[in-house]
């Protein structure tokens, strides 16, 4: 369990970085805290002859709202290399995105959130990870930048299949935009795993938005651990929107979320059934509560 | 020895706070990483990726080109070199199994090693492993023991069948008018998974031999140091004398590193064939792939009762997985299965069998009550059987468990038992839990649909087993000449606090302040020949050894204090590391000036006494065994829908004799707790069809973590042995009554769906599927 040999290298800046992520091709990989990387190196899963090390690159850190601009709402800004434990100490990710202030003590244990960034978690992009399934219930949107200069990827189109996003060989995701949802607005992750701080064998990030009427104005579910990618529950959230709170019946959500996985994982853990079952209850729990939380807010 | 008195206990069954503590917890103990030695080198192993092939050739020409490779060593280098290959805790004349340093001819698990690269460091020797081409000829795996014996392929020539061996008691047969005749018969086949030890340090090794003196020096993980020695002398046929073995802080050993194994071999074998020393450190992945598994087996089980609950038979067929190369000889072992099965029951007749099956996987090897499987099947059992009664578990445990007034009594098997507490400690730890008021509490958690559960656990475990090598053990204490006080013994500490007990039980022994006591171990070139850390033995073995050690010190104190404060030697006594003469205050004498005069004036000794202030005891129990008991209760909660059990509450009553330090001993049982809590609900060394492995990280082997286990409560029962001090062992027990603990608890709490459950471990996914097959619905 000794990594192959690889050139080091540590980038001052996101342009350097990006500059050499150009220049080293599909022969780098990025080192964003190295939580997954380093054990995948360590069990030589991952030869890569480069890391390019982000922990010295300026500009990738921080947690701060932007006011929202004309028509748009606002946003919270998390820096790609901001760790997961920042995150959790963050009020102002707290106050406005509780959704990802909730997750965060879910991933791992925090020996591993002291060292493990958004931005890494992104990027690997692991089908079972809690902050994915974040980025799709709320609709974040990616900040990437290469040589070839900036581009927001929104994160229904992200990720693109098992440890793989819509990034480039040369392109650095350096920031996220979580959406702040205002109003009567609950939200709730559950997460079934055989222990604490496993990746879940199911789990579900809910974000509910009531309308004064008590109909959903918007929903977003987003799934994880259950198929080769990080999962939006499209078809649940379509289903919900616009109908009264009180004739949704949660396990019919958590029903619906479910239904139209094909690809469930399957391992010493959890059969495919069975995921599916515990992610149909998750879902609904998960529910259960944003909508209680919304309907009080 | 008459007239002269023990000192007062003042250490023992105190919290002393553990000697390895200070070095351990600040990160400076020392484990085999931590050798470094002049140009050194690093090996690996190249393991086979195949659970069954013919080796057809290794070519390591790519290998040996790679810069920093100094050799890759096959099958055909280092095995002819093999002398002797016998374990001292078996012996030499026992039908052992196979056992090549490398794989000759054809690898049979994957993880097998097959060839052994040296270099500059383990980079390398990694990089090196990668390129040695091993020209495998794929063959049909025998990976599932349970058929192993219909197959037609055979993981070793010379065992049809794929049986390693059987051993049993009278035929069932003549049991046959007794479960005839029964009120009642329950008879259920329990399956156990494979799981393993997972010390945290994992083996590992450096050899360093010195070709000029003709020796081999050993710095090792292990339990038993002298074993190794005594094992290297044979297999290298090096007298024993020349084989030194270091060893300072093993981290956990529990079965696993009793004896060396094929890898060990190895390594010794290479290092005369090396120009430095030769490390092997064991990664996690080879760890939980080659070092060994456990537990593995099933038990068809039996037990007949009468009509008003009592037990009048027990009845156990067991068949164990032993894997490819199982260490040591499990044969035997495996006995203990069937003769401990009737438990610490009034049972008056029973049998067993117990079969030895080989298969395509890891080798069996020894785990912290290797014998568990007996108190699984029967209790599981007997919580089956309360259920089919009408009658509450703890209830039916009552009518049968053994009584004090009963003792000593001989298991139906010949066992016998002697000292023993199965009721006290029972109700002590039903106490303790408040069992009533927990069926109280379970029955309204039920109307509101919530499901709890409790379920116990009582045994009877057999320590301090006196053969072979672990037949004595020695001690020698030096007072040294400004009067402090070293102790050496052979040690084999893995975590077992032997240093604490050792320094405690000396400072008692001769009454001295505990901080003036030191003890030396782990090393064969200056410790006495011992057996180390294995069959819950450390504590009894070693106080014997102490005792004896330090009762003839203390005569030699006595005596010289006597004729210098001229007193009867009978009116001295030792405290405060002071010679006094009761009763006529100011009449004393430090130990420190009694050691100058041992050492510097020994004309001034009394007459017939020896100068100097050091001995050497050895001490040998009366007794075979030391049998200890305890009683685990568990309380859960089970989500039925999905599947997860939490552990609420768990309670230990437990008689292992007078406690030297009940930290210790709290502690032993908690670790101990801790990995049957593991084996009943999150480790399995799992593979698939095919034979690989499927558990080779922690992301896949589950270990219970802080979070997944509750405090642990415990509740002393002190019955004394006839050993010394009255001790018993405590090592084993947490591992052998957590499971049948935890699994009756969720039982317990699936009662009200009819299920049953037989086999482990309890996944979240296998109690959905119990509760489902119960009830036919899917919970939700």
């Amino acid at each position: 369990m000794k990594p192959a040999a690889f050139d080091h290298h540590a980038p001052a800046d996101v342009g350097e970085a990006v500059a050499m992520l150009a220049d080293l091709g599909e022969d780098a990989k990025v080192l964003a805290g190295g939580q997954s990387l380093v054990p995948m190196l360590a069990l030589r899963l991952a030869v890569p002859e480069h890391l390019v090390d982000l922990r010295r690159t300026a500009g990738l850190r921080g947690v701060a709202e932007h006011e929202p601009a004309d028509g748009c709402e606002g946003v919270l800004r998390v820096g790609a290399c901001t760790t997961q434990t920042a995150i959790g100490r963050s009020a102002d990710a707290a106050r406005a995105v509780p959704l990802l202030a909730r997750a965060t003590p879910l991933i791992g244990h925090f020996q591993i959130r002291n060292r493990g960034t958004v931005g890494g978690s992104l990027a690997h992009a692991d089908a079972a990870a809690e902050y994915p399934s974040v980025a799709l219930a709320l609709g974040a949107r990616m900040h990437a930048r290469s040589p070839r200069g900036a581009r927001t990827i929104p994160a229904d189109r992200f990720f693109t299949g098992m440890w793989t996003t819509d990034l480039a060989d040369d392109e650095l995701l350096t920031a996220v935009d979580f959406p702040v949802w205002r109003g009567r607005r609950g939200f709730a992750i559950e997460e079934f795993a055989r222990r604490g701080g496993d990746f879940a064998i199911a789990g579900a990030a809910v974000a509910v938005e009531l309308a004064g009427d008590d109909r959903v104005r918007r929903c977003g579910i987003g799934l994880f651990g259950l198929g080769p990618t990080p999962l939006r529950a499209a078809a649940a959230e379509e289903a919900a929107t616009g109908m009264a709170v009180a004739d949704i019946a949660a396990d019919e959500v958590g029903r619906a979320a479910v239904a139209g996985l094909d690809v469930v994982p399957a391992d010493l853990h959890a059969s495919a059934d069975h995921r599916r079952h515990v992610g149909a209850v998750v879902t609904a729990r998960a529910w259960r509560r944003a909508v209680r939380e919304a309907a009080h807010a | 020895m008459t007239g002269v008195r023990a000192a007062a206990a003042r250490y023992a069954g105190a919290r002393v706070p553990r000697v390895e503590d200070p070095r351990l917890l600040t990160g400076h103990g020392t484990y085999v990483d931590d050798v470094v030695r002049p140009g050194m080198l690093h090996a690996c192993f190249v393991r086979s990726p195949l659970a069954r092939a013919r080796v057809l050739g290794v070519d390591a020409a790519e290998a040996l080109a790679l810069e920093g490779v100094h050799a890759v060593f096959t099958a055909a280098d280092l095995n002819p070199d093999v002398r002797e290959q016998w374990y001292t805790l078996i012996g030499r004349d026992v039908p052992d199994t196979p056992r090549p340093p490398l794989a000759e001819g054809e690898v049979r698990f994957v993880g097998d090693p097959v060839a052994l690269v040296v270099a500059a460091d383990r980079y390398v020797a990694e990089d090196a492993a990668e390129l040695v081409a091993v020209d495998y000829e794929p063959l049909p795996p025998v990976v599932d023991y349970a058929t192993a014996h219909e197959s037609d392929e055979l993981v070793h020539e010379g065992y049809p069948g794929n049986v390693a061996g059987t051993l049993g008691g009278p035929p069932l047969d003549e049991l046959a008018p007794v479960f005839d005749g029964a009120a009642l018969v329950v008879r259920e086949t329990i399956r156990q998974q494979a799981y393993a030890q997972v010390p945290i340090e994992t083996r590992g090794l450096v050899a360093e031999w010195s070709a000029p003196a003709g020796e081999l020096t050993i710095w090792t993980a292990t339990q038993s140091p002298h074993e190794v020695r005594l094992f290297c002398s044979r297999l290298l046929g090096l007298p024993e004398q020349r084989v030194r073995v270091v060893m300072r802080d093993t981290g956990g050993g529990f079965g696993q590193k009793v004896v060396p194994q094929r890898e060990d071999m190895c390594v010794m074998l290479a290092a005369r064939k090396v120009p430095g020393a030769l490390k092997w450190i064991e990664d996690r992945r080879e760890n939980l792939m080659s070092a060994g598994q456990a537990r593995h087996e099933h038990a068809d089980a039996r037990l007949a009762f009468a009509a008003d609950g009592t037990i009048l038979a027990a009845a156990v067929d067991h068949v164990q997985d032993v894997g490819a190369y199982p260490v040591p000889w499990p044969v035997g072992t495996a006995a203990a299965v069937g003769m401990f099965f009737p438990g610490p029951y009034r049972v008056t007749r029973a049998t067993w069998t117990s079969t030895s099956v080989f298969s395509n996987t890891v080798g069996r090897n020894a785990y912290r009550g290797p014998w568990q499987l007996e108190s699984l099947a029967r209790e599981v059992l007997l919580d089956v059987a309360a259920r089919r009664m009408g009658l509450d578990p703890a209830d039916l445990r009552r009518r049968n468990l053994l009584r004090r007034d009963e003792l000593p009594y001989t298991n139906p098997n010949g066992m016998p038992y002697s000292d023993i507490t199965p009721l006290e400690t029972f109700e002590r730890a039903l106490e303790i839990l408040g069992y009533e008021e927990f069926r109280k509490e379970q029955e309204r958690a039920r109307a509101e649909g919530r499901y709890l559960g409790v379920g116990t656990c009582t045994y009877v475990e057999p320590t301090t087993a006196a053969m072979a090598l672990h037949a004595t053990e020695g001690a020698t204490i030096r007072i040294e000449p400004s009067g402090k006080v070293n102790v050496y013994v052979s040690g084999g500490s893995s975590g077992n606090s032997i240093e604490t007990t050792v320094v405690q039980l000396t400072a008692d022994a001769l009454g001295v302040d505990i901080a003036d006591v030191s003890t030396i171990q782990g090393d064969t070139a200056v410790t006495p020949f011992g057996g180390g850390a294995a069959g819950s033995r450390s504590g009894s073995m070693t106080a014997g050894a102490v005792g004896e050690t330090a009762a003839v010190l203390r005569e030699r104190i006595t005596a010289i204090a006597a004729h210098r404060l001229e007193a009867a030697p009978g009116d001295v006594e030792l405290t405060g590391g002071r010679a006094r003469v009761r009763g006529v205050p100011g009449a004393e004498v430090s130990l420190a000036e009694i050691a100058e005069l041992a050492y510097f004036r020994p004309d001034e000794l009394p007459p017939g006494v020896p100068p100097g202030l050091e001995h050497s005891g050895r001490y040998r129990p009366a007794t075979p065994v030391i049998f200890a008991n305890a009683t685990h209760v568990c309380t859960c909660e089970v989500d039925v829908v999905t599947g997860a059990v939490t552990l609420l509450r768990y309670v230990v009553g437990e008689d292992c004799g007078p406690m030297i330090n009940p930290n210790v001993v709290e502690g032993q049982i908690a670790g101990g707790v801790v990995q049957g809590i593991g084996g009943a609900l999150f480790e399995h060394l799992a593979y698939d069809g095919e034979g690989n492995p499927v558990a080779t990280t922690f992301m896949d082997y589950l270990l219970p973590t802080a979070g997944d286990v509750p405090v642990i409560e415990y509740g002393h029962v002190e019955t004394p042995a006839a050993g010394p001090g009255g001790y018993k062992g405590v090592g084993e027990g947490g591992a052998i009554g957590a499971p049948p603990a935890v699994v009756n608890a969720v039982a317990d709490a699936l009662a009200p769906f009819g299920a049953q459950i037989t086999r482990l471990p309890l996944t979240p996914e296998s109690i959905v599927a119990l509760v489902r097959a119960a009830d036919g619905t899917v919970p939700r």
